[in-house]
């Protein structure tokens, strides 16, 4: 599957392409000119004996001729070409316009014939065509392709006040092995890609969870990561959907999901805020959702008290310099000053969450996923040197928040700038941080960028690895750490990929880092991820360890045979650095 | 389009039995096809241009459905799976099976002998409608046929051995150096 189909979308598409066809042809038979009708066509090769069911016949044939080709549109041509939805339709029309000159209207002058079979020639094959049927036919697709392409765009995500369709209710079904609670083996972790940011000012609501099925399929994606031997899953009820208002929670949207993780497993790791937060809250930018989502984390504990692994919110630098210095997602700002106040706001976000589920759950464990970054310059020029730097003391605002480290000066100056008081900075800086603290290390091949002469930076691959940059992040905030997020989108490479951060797991663990679990992320495919979420065009990102379909990809298979070969190897199936975590 | 199916995981899936899968997809699915040809005496028509008995026509017929449908499962690797999708699928194929073979090549290999009139609407009706059917019906003949996850893991490929992805033992990597 290469593509999301929003098939109502597709089909009112069609329906419309043909039906502007149909009146195209009668408007143009009424004027006097030249035009091709498709539908008297079709009539006139069956039932002629019956023109009313030869007619109902021919305009439903049309029509779902027209709905065919517009979810052909749909699945391989929509979105391909950086043009208007308009044009991309227009230009896609050639394919069924050319088609229906070279085979589909010689043909139906054929099925007219009186007897069932004919010696043909090539100029008696396209004997019926003439200059201005072929002209005709190109402009009654032209109208037809226009329309399909004006009607079908967006075919994922939603408008930002709208909801979706609420999960599916759990099937009443029996597993032999429940969920084990309090288990200290090393936690081999998948995630259900979750990510809910806004683009388009706000207006846009992207919803991996939605795009990608999991609301229907919910149970089975727990299925397929039991089968796999997933002890652990990163999972993310969609906050903004839950969260309808101070004090008002439909949980409906993560109920039935979060009674099949607690009843079954695999032992969910629950993201509370994962890139986006409800329309009511706004946007990074509102101080206001500090606060807010520490009322929410608190419900939740509540709610699900049997919950023990937690990330408050999802890889703050990343949210905070997509949202704020990247213009993508939500107040889609560009400016440095809007970054940190992101970032500011995130990480008070995370400590007065983690602090509300503390009063709930005290032996609470907190897994502060994050993503490691590194910036090499690439040459001594002063200011690639000052520009790799300053990307280099960026990354680690967020953390720096949450683990009370000192900070640079550089930051600190900027969030002074930004009207944040001394005094709530010092209040984060003498910060008793919880013990139960895990650092969740993410790793993607374009986490290590080179700043270039122009000082823009550029994706290095995998240059010094996760081992190295991983270490940068121990040695600066001493914690247990994780690896909490990784894949590849290369179905051939990607059990490659997932071996060697494999090896690098391991020689760091020897090295003497406390690192309790690997993630490959996520059981299924991803959406749009290849343009980082910026536009809604339904892109399959095949990085899953199942693609949509739920059929397992070659990586999924490697992750099983990993986890089959390590799962009870005396460091494996009694992980003393997470032991000493959960004690 | 190749390109961007390739991308996406062209090949079938690695569990996946595509061949017998869709061999079996197409027969099952010339079963409602063969009414649309015998109602529009398209079978007659074909038997008659393949100098053939009907019987034999429609034997070769379901036979070469069956590879049709191999080659259809094969060639549409994993969205031919997709219950959704391969519906569309299946007709965009049955319906390039129409314009190649019945249009072009029956002609051709007749010496331009082709059915005519309602013979001609019942071909491209079947075909349309083998197509559908086969794609709709694929993804479910294809379930219970799939390799067991555990079984398939245990090849040697998707193992510790994946780390050095396609690469050559390090002896011939030296003696292809030193050679």
């Amino acid at each position: 599957m290469m593509r999301v189909v929003a098939l109502p979308k597709a089909i009112m598409a069609g329906l419309a392409g043909a039906a502007v066809m149909e009146v195209y042809s009668l408007i143009g038979s009424k004027v006097g000119l030249s035009s091709i009708d498709f539908v008297r066509q079709l009539s006139a090769s069956a039932f002629v004996n019956s023109p009313v069911l030869a007619n109902a016949i021919a305009i439903a044939v049309h029509l779902s001729i027209g709905v065919c080709w517009a979810v052909f549109y749909a699945f391989f041509f929509w979105g391909r070409l950086r043009v208007r939805p308009v044009v991309q339709g227009l230009i896609f029309a050639i394919i069924p316009a050319s088609l229906a000159i070279v085979v589909v209207y010689p043909e139906l002058a054929l099925m007219r014939h009186q007897v069932d079979l004919v010696q043909l020639d090539i100029p008696s094959y396209f004997a019926a065509l003439s200059l201005s049927t072929i002209v005709s036919l190109l402009v009654g697709h032209a109208l037809f392709g226009a329309t399909v392409g004006a009607i079908y765009r967006k075919p994922v995500g939603y408008a930002a006040d709208d909801q979706p369709s609420k999960p599916a209710a759990r099937q009443p079904k029996h597993y032999r092995s429940k969920r084990a609670d309090g288990r200290t083996g090393f936690m081999f972790a998948t995630g259900i890609e979750c990510s809910y940011p806004t683009i388009d000012g706000g207006r846009w609501r992207r919803d991996e969870m939605d795009s990608t099925g999991h609301y229907k399929l919910w149970q089975h994606d727990f299925e397929l990561a039991r089968e796999i031997g997933i002890t652990h899953i990163r999972y993310g009820p969609p906050l903004h959907l839950i969260f309808r208002g101070p004090g008002q929670y439909e949980w409906d949207y993560c109920d039935p999901q979060m009674e099949g993780l607690r009843d079954y497993g695999p032992e969910p790791i629950v993201d509370l805020c994962h890139f986006g937060v409800p329309s009511w809250l706004g946007n990074f930018q509102n101080s206001d959702i500090a606060t807010a989502l520490a009322e929410y984390a608190g419900a939740f504990a509540e709610r699900y008290p049997w919950v023990r692994f937690y990330t408050p919110c999802n890889e703050m630098y990343v949210c905070a310099r997509m949202s704020a210095l990247d213009g993508i997602w939500n107040e889609q700002l560009r400016d440095e000053g809007a970054y940190a106040r992101a970032a500011w706001n995130l990480a008070n976000a995370s400590i007065l969450m983690s602090d509300e589920i503390l009063k709930r759950r005290p032996d609470a464990i907190f897994i502060n996923s994050e993503s490691s970054e590194f910036y090499q310059p690439c040459c001594p020029d002063p200011h690639v040197q000052e520009a790799a730097r300053a990307a280099n003391e960026r990354r680690f605002l967020p953390l720096d928040l949450i683990y009370a480290h000192k900070l640079s000066d550089p930051m600190h100056k900027l969030l002074v700038d930004q009207g944040i008081a001394q005094d709530d900075i010092d209040r984060l800086a003498a910060r008793a941080v919880p013990r139960r603290s895990i650092l969740g290390v993410d790793y993607y091949e374009w986490n290590e960028r080179l700043i270039d002469r122009n000082c823009k930076p550029l994706a290095l691959g995998e240059l010094f690895g996760w081992y190295v940059i991983a270490d940068q992040y121990y040695r600066r905030y001493q914690r247990t750490m994780m690896h909490t997020e990784t894949n590849k989108m290369d179905a051939d490479g990607a059990p490659r990929w997932l071996w060697r951060q494999w090896h690098n797991v391991q020689l760091l663990r020897r090295a003497g880092v406390p690192l309790v679990g690997f993630t490959w992320y996520s059981l299924t495919d991803q959406i749009d991820w290849s343009l980082a979420m910026s536009e809604a065009l339904g892109i399959v990102y095949p990085v899953g360890l199942f693609d949509l379909n739920r059929e397992a990809r070659t990586v999924g298979l490697a992750y099983k045979h990993l986890i089959d070969l390590y799962r009870d190897q005396p460091d494996f199936s009694d992980c003393r650095a997470l032991k000493e975590v959960m004690g | 389009m190749a390109t961007f199916l390739s991308a996406h995981g062209y090949d079938p899936g690695p569990t996946q039995r595509p061949l017998i899968a869709g061999a079996i997809a197409g027969i099952l699915a010339t079963a409602p096809a063969v009414p649309i040809l015998i109602w529009f005496r398209s079978l007659k028509v074909e038997a008659q241009i393949l100098n053939l008995s009907t019987l034999l026509t429609l034997a070769i017929g379901w036979v070469a459905m069956a590879f049709a449908g191999a080659i259809y499962s094969r060639v549409f690797g994993r969205a031919a799976n997709n219950v959704h999708g391969g519906w569309l699928f299946g007709m965009a194929f049955g319906f390039a099976l129409w314009a190649a073979g019945a249009v072009l090549v029956l002609p051709i290999v007749s010496h331009g002998r082709a059915p005519a009139g309602p013979a001609a609407l019942g071909v491209a009706a079947s075909l349309l409608v083998w197509g559908l059917a086969t794609g709709i019906l694929l993804p479910f003949v294809h379930h219970p046929l799939h390799e067991n996850l555990k079984k398939a893991s245990r090849d040697a490929q998707v193992g510790p051995g994946a780390a050095a992805g396609k690469q050559q033992h390090v002896r011939d990597l030296r003696q292809r150096s030193n050679g």
